[in-house]
């Protein structure tokens, strides 16, 4: 029986091709978007699995105080002290041990180049087994030793076979390689996208960034940075319910007050969730919102091939009623429907499994990512999925077209009836629900990520020259020296030192008062360091008071070690924050910095001498925050430099000219602030891509849906359009008979998907500080959008049909 | 073979009561011939329905084989048509996806036979209708006789005992349409019972009994002379 239903089946599909064909690539596309999304979540879910413990080792995680706004509130990282007091207070479980991350330039003979790297405990390599070409897992007990990768060695060395050689950092250290690993498959969280900078590439003992950076080894409360991992390993018969428990003790106990300003709590995290972790850091559950849509868009293929099958069945009345006839039973009936759908399903699935074959491997080029298709291990879940999607899609069309009775199967009552009528209604309107409704999404994301873009322009980011990786002795020492040559460019306006510049996600902050020692009045204020030219290169408008000047004592912060009280300029917010009324007013308040006993800080006060208007220095998604400028240049890390007039290039060429002369012991590393923008944009602009390219996908499957629907429903008054005509309508009135009869479906479709729109932009609109005035004129003109496509898509039927000759029509009935 | 009485078929709208069959007594013995004739609009088709268990009567019994089907629900009438009825329809009603052999193999196929057997009784019956030659061609290839042909092969494959044929010359020529008439003739001369709808009288002649129906009432019942 089953054969023989096989065989109907591809007859069908032989004898109705165009049904077919719409049929078979509107399910294979939703099929591909959904195994595609499907693998691209189980990558980003799956990674580290191969690592030997995986299963037994968790990254300690931080939950944010409420007050600290950074967009997030819980990130992947603990402070740097967690890792050894965990080490001291709990001795059952089997490995401890931290990362930290730092850049240096690391040369080898004539080949310098800047290199991030991380510098671990000794026990890291117990936690993870790292594949070692040569040397072994003790390598990293050696404090003047490195283990570095494959790649690592190819890049400075041109071979791997590089044990003994040595790498000098930053023209004075130096460490010798102890073990040279095989490359970490990019399916670990080390080589997670939002954290690509950090490099694990290299990997030193802490007590080599001892010795280079005086790093205390005890660690610290002061930093949570997204490259500091603290790694704990458990014994089998440890869980994480007991390491739970555990550091909610260490933290009541243990972590001083100042720690758990920033920090609420903190928990453990399986490994296998560290890279899903860090994605979430990006303020956004970028992998759920990929797995959701790429169900929906099945779902919108299901429907799609759900009414397209049940104006097909239709016809089918008298088969089946015969079939009913003979003796058939309903279920024998329903069994070969379904056959026919799974059958159509499978088909799909092929075509889908063939197009994925192209597209995954260019996607892996493009985004640097492994996806594979492995067939046996997914066979099961790729057959489940085409019977569940055949039985899915065609159980209604089935179940419609053999509930008849064989007479009124054998009169086609179904057919010329209303049979189906509304639940075919429905079918349209919900696939044109899912569809507006991401159309209205993706209309939103972009119009919000426009607002993003065009807000950074309050500062001049094309004509800015960033140089990076100031933080170095050397550098440090004759940036009076680079300025005053870079000033001497033509077409260079300005040249200025900083902390950080605009758009960098770097949140510096410290807890500050407007009286001291006022706890309860104290709130988080951010720093920027920056030296005074940096108001002119920037843009920054004085409101009240004056800038900060290099040549006033008073204005100068040496070191927090040394100086008490500074000047510095603020801007609006922290007025609102202090309490004072106006800029004017602000001028010679004074701020207090809230300072534990035993902080080594000396610095107390700050002198407001200058107030400067709120702008969005951080940008994208984090809201304005309360910014304190101060001149302190043992900080400065980034230069700015701004170009105005001339030919851009060869002024880059002249700075960069400038530099080798001042600076030949390192090279330049240079880039326009538009690249820092672009930079943290991009994961909103990929966002909103994706989103695109599955609401086009949904939004063309509606289509193709409707096209096909029309067609049938066309058809269907074929008598009727014949007798309007011959009373005397004309095209434009059938045509417009034959368009509104989808407008009600795709009305309460709107109804509906706009709302949820409404409610779905507005949650993604809360992670933005600057948000778009208000969505709901960008929602109706997707609407409309969505209406007239439509109308569009059925137009072209509704004409020809309108215009042809009502005596066919009649005849034909 | 089958007795109705006192049948009545009522068809409802939500406006319009309509009474197709009023209180119809009929009853065919195992070997007749019956010819159903009546204007349009009589209860004639209604009546083949409900004969051959594609309808339930609103009222009435319905014995087959002394057994009351009137109010079986469709699953038992599917049961028992299956081994007893076969059925001729004026517009052939042959599935276009499926060729002669397997149009004809599909009266067998819901009746747990196997394969090997359902094949010899597909070609036999084949044989006898002429048209093994086509065996494999669809519905489409073969002119309106030999598909009513392939109709008529379909209704007896299964050696049902009770022939319905609605119309079975309506859409065919005089020529095939006495082809037709000279089939069932055949076939009530081995035993089958055949009851046929049709508004040609010169094809009621092949019946040896006439029932008239007018507004749903049996009008007349006679016995052609031999």
């Amino acid at each position: 029986m089953i054969w023989n239903n096989i065989k109907i089946a591809l007859r069908n599909i032989r004898k109705n091709k165009l049904y077919a064909a719409i049929n078979i690539l509107g399910l294979a596309l939703g099929l591909s978007i959904y195994i595609f999304g499907g693998l691209l979540v189980k990558y980003e879910q799956t990674h580290d699995a191969f690592f030997a413990n995986s299963d037994r080792v968790y990254t300690i995680s931080s939950e944010l105080a409420a007050d600290l706004d950074v967009g997030v509130d819980t990130l992947s990282t603990a402070h740097s002290a967690i890792g050894p007091i965990i080490e001291s207070e709990l001795p059952d479980v089997d490995a401890v041990a931290r990362t930290i991350s730092d850049e240096f330039l690391v040369s080898s003979g004539d080949k310098s180049f800047y290199q991030p790297l991380r510098f671990a405990d000794p026990s890291f390599l117990e936690i993870f087994d790292l594949q070692f070409l040569h040397g072994d897992e003790n390598s990293l007990s050696d404090p003047s030793g490195i283990i570095i990768s494959e790649a690592a060695a190819i890049k400075y060395f041109g071979s791997t076979d590089v044990l003994g050689e040595v790498l000098t950092f930053d023209n004075e250290y130096d460490l010798q390689i102890a073990g040279v690993f095989a490359d970490v498959p990019r399916n670990s969280h080390f080589n997670s996208l939002p954290i690509m900078e950090v490099s694990i590439d290299m990997v030193a003992p802490i007590k080599a960034l001892v010795r280079i950076r005086e790093f205390d080894e005890a660690g610290g409360y002061n930093n949570l940075s997204l490259g500091n991992m603290t790694y704990v390993m458990l014994p089998e018969t440890l869980g994480i319910d007991w390491l739970q428990d555990q550091l909610d003790s260490i933290y009541e106990r243990i972590v001083p007050e100042d720690g758990k300003e920033s920090v609420q709590s903190i928990f453990p995290l399986p490994l296998l969730h560290a890279n899903l972790a860090i994605w979430d850091t990006m303020g956004m559950p970028v992998v759920a919102v990929v797995q959701l849509l790429s169900f929906l868009v099945l779902v919108v293929a299901c429907v799609n091939y759900t009414n397209l099958a049940t104006a097909q069945a239709l016809r089918r009345s008298r088969e089946v009623g015969m079939r009913k006839t003979m003796g058939a039973t309903q279920k024998q009936l329903l069994a070969q429907f379904l056959v026919e759908s799974v059958l159509i399903a499978a088909i799909a699935m092929v075509v889908a499994i063939a197009a994925l074959e192209v597209v995954v491997p260019l996607f892996n080029n493009v985004s640097s990512k492994i996806l594979t298709l492995r067939y046996i291990e997914t066979l099961p879940w790729l057959a489940a999925t085409t019977l569940l999607v055949g039985v899915f899609a065609g159980l209604y069309p089935a179940w419609l077209i053999t509930r008849a009775s064989p007479i009124d199967a054998l009169r086609d009552v179904a057919r010329k009836g209303k049979s189906g009528s509304r639940v075919r209604s429905l079918m349209i309107g919900a696939q044109f629900a899912i569809s507006a409704f991401m159309l209205a999404l993706v209309s939103i994301v972009y119009m919000q990520n426009q607002k993003i873009e065009e807000g950074s322009y309050i500062f001049p980011r094309s004509e800015i020259y960033n140089l990076s990786r100031l933080n170095v002795d050397l550098i440090q020492g004759r940036l009076d020296t680079l300025r005053h040559e870079l000033n001497a460019i033509p077409n260079v306006d300005s040249v200025a030192w900083s902390s950080q510049v605009p758009y960098e996600q770097s949140n510096s902050s410290t807890k500050v008062s407007a009286r001291p020692a006022d706890e309860a009045g104290a709130f988080n204020m951010n720093w920027m360091r920056m030296s005074p030219e940096f108001l002119e290169t920037y843009d920054i408008e004085l409101l009240a008071g004056r800038n900060l000047d290099r040549d006033l004592s008073s204005d100068l912060l040496i070191s927090d070690e040394e100086t008490e009280v500074v000047n510095v300029l603020v801007n609006e917010l922290m007025l609102a924050s202090l309490g004072i009324a106006s800029p004017e007013e602000a001028i010679n308040q004074r701020i207090y910095l809230q300072n534990d006993e035993d902080d080594e800080s000396l610095l107390r006060e700050m002198v407001i001498v200058g107030v400067v208007p709120t702008q969005n220095i951080l940008g994208l998604f984090n809201s304005e925050k309360p910014w304190v400028f101060a001149y302190w240049p043992e900080t400065f890390r980034m230069g700015s430099i701004r170009i105005t007039g001339g030919n851009m290039l060869a002024t880059i060429d002249e700075v960069e000219k400038v530099w080798d002369r001042v600076i030949p012991e390192y090279p330049i590393q240079g880039r326009f602030l538009d690249d820092v923008f672009n930079d943290v944009y991009l994961i909103l602009k990929y966002m909103n891509m994706a989103l695109a390219g599955f609401a086009f996908v949904a939004l063309a499957l509606a289509l193709i849906g409707l096209f096909g629907l029309a067609a049938f429903m066309a058809a269907q008054r074929t008598k009727e359009i014949g007798v309007r005509k011959v009373l005397g309508a004309s095209s434009a009135q059938i045509a417009r008979l034959l368009v509104l009869q989808f407008s009600k479906p795709v009305a309460w479709a709107l109804a509906v998907a706009l709302p949820l729109a409404f409610v779905a932009s507005n949650t993604y609109l809360n992670f933005f500080a600057d948000r778009i005035n208000s969505a709901i004129p960008i929602l109706l003109v997707s609407g409309a959008v969505a209406v007239l496509l439509a109308w569009g898509t059925v137009a072209g039927h509704a004409i020809k049909i309108a215009r042809s000759n009502p005596v066919l029509a009649l005849r034909y009935e | 073979m089958l007795k109705l009485h006192n049948m009545y078929k009522v068809y409802r709208t939500d406006e319009v009561e309509t009474v197709a069959l009023n209180s119809v007594n009929l009853e065919i013995e195992q070997g007749d011939f019956v010819a159903i004739m009546g204007p349009s609009g009589c209860g004639k088709s209604t009546l083949l329905n409900i004969v051959g268990m594609l309808d339930n009567p609103t009222d009435g019994d319905y014995f087959f084989f002394d057994e009351n089907v009137a109010q079986y629900s469709e699953s038992q009438r599917s049961a028992i048509r299956k081994k007893n009825i076969g059925f001729i329809f004026q517009s052939f009603n042959l599935i276009d996806e499926l060729n002669v052999s397997e149009n004809i193999e599909l009266a067998l196929l819901y009746h747990d036979m196997p394969s090997a057997e359902r094949k010899r009784k597909v070609d036999e019956v084949m044989d006898r209708m002429g048209i093994a030659h086509r065996a494999k061609h669809m519905p489409g290839q073969l002119s309106g006789g030999q598909q009513q042909r392939v109709a008529v092969a379909r209704a007896v494959v299964g050696d049902q005992p009770l022939i319905l044929a609605d119309e079975p010359t309506g859409n065919l020529d005089s020529v095939h349409g006495q082809e037709v008439m000279e089939t069932l003739r055949s076939l009530n001369a081995e035993g089958t019972t055949i009851v046929m709808v049709t508004h040609s009288a010169a094809h009621s002649d092949y019946a040896r009994r006439t029932v008239s129906l007018f507004d749903g009432h049996v009008v007349t019942d006679n016995l052609r002379a031999a």
